[in-house]
């Protein structure tokens, strides 16, 4: 309680995450930038009514984490939203979107009411095999929207001894996010992780990635595809491309976890890039995290129309690495075709 | 008061997406980045003037209390609406009105952010001088009303020298025109400078016409170090003594060099036990005289002198300086800045003294005390950390501030060089002020005789 009060009161009030909040900028009400939503942490503890407002403006967060980025005082808002909407949860407080992810999510092992089994895209249920060094973590998204890019990144890497687990569920990330308790999926993939004996797990997926490597218990080695690509270039044959493209950051795994070169590295070895107008630390969110894309499709959208403008002129693709950036990035109408990183690779390929 | 009724014709006013009375959105309009609180009945977003004519004509003849706000980051609760009522968010109000370049202004709504203002300036080879540490999220509207002002000001001023005219919305919501576009004007009472400076008391900015200024040429950064504080308060006397003005003079304490290696670790102060940071711009030949005059003012007291050696390391250093009040946060995790008594200013001569004070305050309350501020123009911001859940800590650091600021008022000083009075320092207003606090009080009477707009702030 004390530990939780003292985070809030962390925060000076100064107002720097305003000016940054994609969330405000497309709003302009106090209670949907970051300070505000610190605020309200405050205001319930207080005894502020929780209502309809209050759930929306703690939703409404992308938890984007530019916010806690550009914080001069150390503050963590993120956190306060996340350990807030949770809070709140347990009391019975949530939004229907959050209601709906958690019971999806928990009884079907994804977020997206998907009930055939998660592995269909493989080919051969052989190449699973039961013991290896590196896990393959596919994601709820690469699982079922992306299972033509799922097929060939596994391709790729069954070459360099890594498995799958068998009976993935989702990370648990969208719960994570929302204020869910994501224990009984952590522990099935734990379970099999530890079973496998992998010492590394390779996700395609930002969300995944931030959660398996901060959430999950013990110190798993978590890794990026394009990381692990990243260092394997040379083996791979790559011609070059005469192309120009340009990155998108996801948040989490850019800003919140600091992979950006790796991405970098791969797109380089290929052809030109030619990044955003913010990019690196500064990166605009796609608006889809955080549970708005469910909860505010609408908000979700403008984020990511916002994020499109920030395209340079004269390039070929947008390059992402996650799919649920990319989902939403389409949604908002771009101009160039979103790819994902293994994509560009698979054009480069001899 | 505020009933049903009103609010409803204030939505026909400003639309019902510009108006909010839930509970959680007027808890987030009721405090800046000071202790002040108040919580308004209703937050409004109005777009135009009109719609701020509108509602402010209706809130006098229902005798209903007007705050104006920008962006909130102010740091005495000027925007804190203590009686409750209406809080008008101008921040909407954003636009740049009109370019007139040729003339060296603007024309501006209040809303625009500062850096965004400069941002649209830059192409065009134009700034707004004044630079707040807030400069990436404060309003022109809020820079005008508080006369703010920066790390600049010792050489370009205030946010007072800029503003050639206003649209204001009084009392009774009636529109005037204060100044006009002529760099001179002697036609009248300089209403344009009674209204800058007024924190929303007196009447509603809605427009402002803003004298621009060429960028400079060159720029260039000064780091010099000082085994104390007090060695550096001299050295500033003996620098702006020399005949030079530095477009900037900041002094960064060792806390405070602490507080940035931390936030931003690419920057590796020196840690000394204070740093003075010159900047001085203008032509090649002006900087290089520049420099020259300033190490050779310092030599004799810093411990190390040296020039930043590129324009990126230029910026970072100013991007975590404007931040650095906040930043001393980071220093402990139970302990956060309290922005209060942050905002003494003292003539320049008395500096160094002023610096001793804080010491010994400091010593007597057992509370350290961070000093940073625009030392060129003899403002200091003193910034206490506390444990919030702690009374002791709080008795101290009121107490502390208290004494801050009567010793600055002894020294010929003021409790206030650029924040503003609001209501976190009203209380000293008939100290620093004498008489003249009546003169205050009748003008805001003959200007708003209902006393609704901003009520109970800057002690009048
Ligand atoms: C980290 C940090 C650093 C800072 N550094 C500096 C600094 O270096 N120099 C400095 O001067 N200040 C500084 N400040 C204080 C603050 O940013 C300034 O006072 C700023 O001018 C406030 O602008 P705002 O838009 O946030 O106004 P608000 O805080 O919203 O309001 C300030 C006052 O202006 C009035 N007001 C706002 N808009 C209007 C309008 N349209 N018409 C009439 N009245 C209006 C309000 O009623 C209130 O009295 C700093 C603050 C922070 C948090
Ligand atoms: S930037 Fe940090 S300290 Fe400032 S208002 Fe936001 S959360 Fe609070
Ligand atoms: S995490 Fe992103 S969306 Fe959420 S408050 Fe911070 S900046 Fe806004």
């Amino acid at each position: 309680m004390e530990k939780d009060l003292r985070s809030i009161l962390k925060c000076v009030r100064c107002g720097t995450c305003r000016s940054v909040c994609p969330v405000f900028e497309e709003a302009g009400w106090e209670s949907a930038s970051s300070r505000g939503r610190m605020l309200i942490a405050l205001g319930i503890h207080n005894g502020l009514e929780v209502d309809e407002n209050v759930l929306n403006s703690l939703n409404m967060c992308t938890t984007c984490g530019l916010c806690e980025q550009m914080c001069p005082s150390g503050a963590s808002p993120v956190q306060v939203v996340q350990d807030t909407r949770r809070k709140l949860m347990l009391k019975g407080r949530m939004t229907d979107a959050q209601l709906v992810l958690r019971d999806e999510t928990t009884s079907k092992g994804n977020p997206l009411g998907e009930t055939q089994y998660r592995h269909s895209w493989l080919g051969d249920i052989a190449d699973i095999k039961k013991h290896a060094p590196y896990v393959f973590f596919v994601g709820c998204l690469g699982s079922y929207r992306y299972p033509e890019l799922t097929r060939r990144t596994f391709d790729l890497l069954k070459k360099f001894d890594v498995t799958l687990i068998p009976e993935e569920v989702c990370c648990g990330s969208p719960l994570l996010r929302t204020g869910s308790d994501p224990d009984s999926l952590v522990s099935k993939n734990m379970e099999q992780i530890k079973k496998i004996g992998a010492h590394t797990i390779i996700t395609g997926c930002a969300g995944c990635y931030t959660t398996l490597k901060n959430d999950y218990p013990g110190d798993l080695k978590v890794i990026h595809v394009s990381e692990f690509l990243a260092e394997r270039l040379p083996e791979m044959d790559l011609k070059h491309l005469d192309l120009k493209v340009t990155y998108h950051d996801p948040c989490h795994l850019g800003r919140c976890n600091g992979v950006f070169d790796a991405p970098r590295k791969i797109i380089t070895s290929i052809c030109e890039l030619k990044e955003m107008k913010s990019h690196h630390e500064q990166s605009r969110c796609c608006g889809a995290g955080g549970g708005v894309l469910k909860g505010y499709p609408d908000l979700s959208m403008a984020l990511s129309k916002k994020r499109l403008e920030e395209i340079p002129e004269g390039v070929d693709y947008l390059v992402t690495s996650c799919p649920l950036c990319r989902t939403n990035l389409q949604r908002g109408g771009p101009k160039v075709e979103v790819i994902d990183i293994l994509d560009l690779l698979k054009m480069a390929m001899k | 008061m505020l009933n049903v009724d009103l609010i409803e014709k204030m939505g026909n006013i400003v639309g019902t997406e510009n108006i909010s009375v839930a509970s959680c959105e007027l808890y987030c309009y009721s405090s800046d980045a000071s202790q002040i609180r108040g919580m308004p009945e209703v937050v409004i977003k109005p777009r135009t003037t009109a719609q701020v004519s509108d509602i402010v004509r209706l809130a006098y003849e229902h005798n209903i209390p007007v705050t104006a706000r920008g962006a909130g980051t102010g740091l005495s609760g000027g925007c804190v609406p203590l009686e409750g009522g209406i809080v008008l968010d101008m921040s909407g109000m954003n636009r740049i009105v009109e370019f007139d370049l040729d003339n060296l202004q603007v024309i501006v709504e209040p809303g625009i952010v500062q850096e965004k203002l400069n941002k649209a300036l830059e192409p065009y080879g134009f700034f707004f001088p004044p630079d707040p540490g807030s400069s990436a999220m404060c309003t022109i509207g809020g820079l005008i009303a508080n006369n703010g002002s920066g790390m600049r000001s010792v050489k370009y001023g205030t946010t007072r020298s800029y503003v050639l005219g206003l649209e204001i919305v009084m009392a009774d919501g009636k529109i005037i025109k204060t100044g006009s576009k002529t760099m001179k004007t002697v036609a009248g009472y300089s209403l344009t400078d009674l209204f800058v400076g007024s924190e929303g008391t007196l009447g509603i900015i809605t427009q402002a016409i803003i004298k621009v200024r060429a960028l400079p040429k060159e720029r260039s950064v000064i780091f010099a170090s000082f085994k104390t504080p007090e060695l550096a308060g001299k050295a500033v006397v003996k620098v702006l003594s020399s005949g030079i003005v530095p477009s900037a003079c900041e002094i960064l304490d060792s806390n405070i060099i602490r507080a940035l290696n931390n936030y931003d670790p690419k920057l590796n102060l020196p840690q000394a036990g204070a740093i003075l940071l010159f900047e001085v711009d203008g032509s090649e030949a002006e900087v290089k005289e520049g420099i020259n005059l300033i190490v050779k003012a310092c030599e004799d007291l810093a411990s190390a002198i040296r020039t930043a050696s590129d324009k990126k390391e230029r910026d970072e250093i100013w991007a975590a300086r404007r931040l650095a009040g906040a930043a001393i946060s980071r220093l402990d995790p139970v302990r956060t800045r309290v922005y209060v008594g942050e905002d003494v200013g003292v003539p320049i001569k008395e500096i160094p003294k002023m610096l001793h004070k804080v010491d010994e305050i400091s010593k007597e309350f057992d509370l350290p005390i961070m000093t940073y501020g625009h030392i060129g123009d003899g403002n200091l911001h003193t910034g206490m950390c506390i444990d919030m859940l702690s009374d002791e800590d709080w008795m101290k650091l009121n107490a502390a501030a208290d004494k801050i600021h009567r010793t600055a008022i002894e020294l010929g000083g003021t409790v206030t060089a650029e924040h503003g009075v609001g209501s976190a320092r009203s209380e000293y207003m008939r100290l620093e002020l004498g008489s003249a606090l009546d003169v205050m009080i009748t003008i805001k009477k003959a200007l708003d005789p209902k006393g609704i707009l901003n009520p109970g702030k800057m002690g009048v």
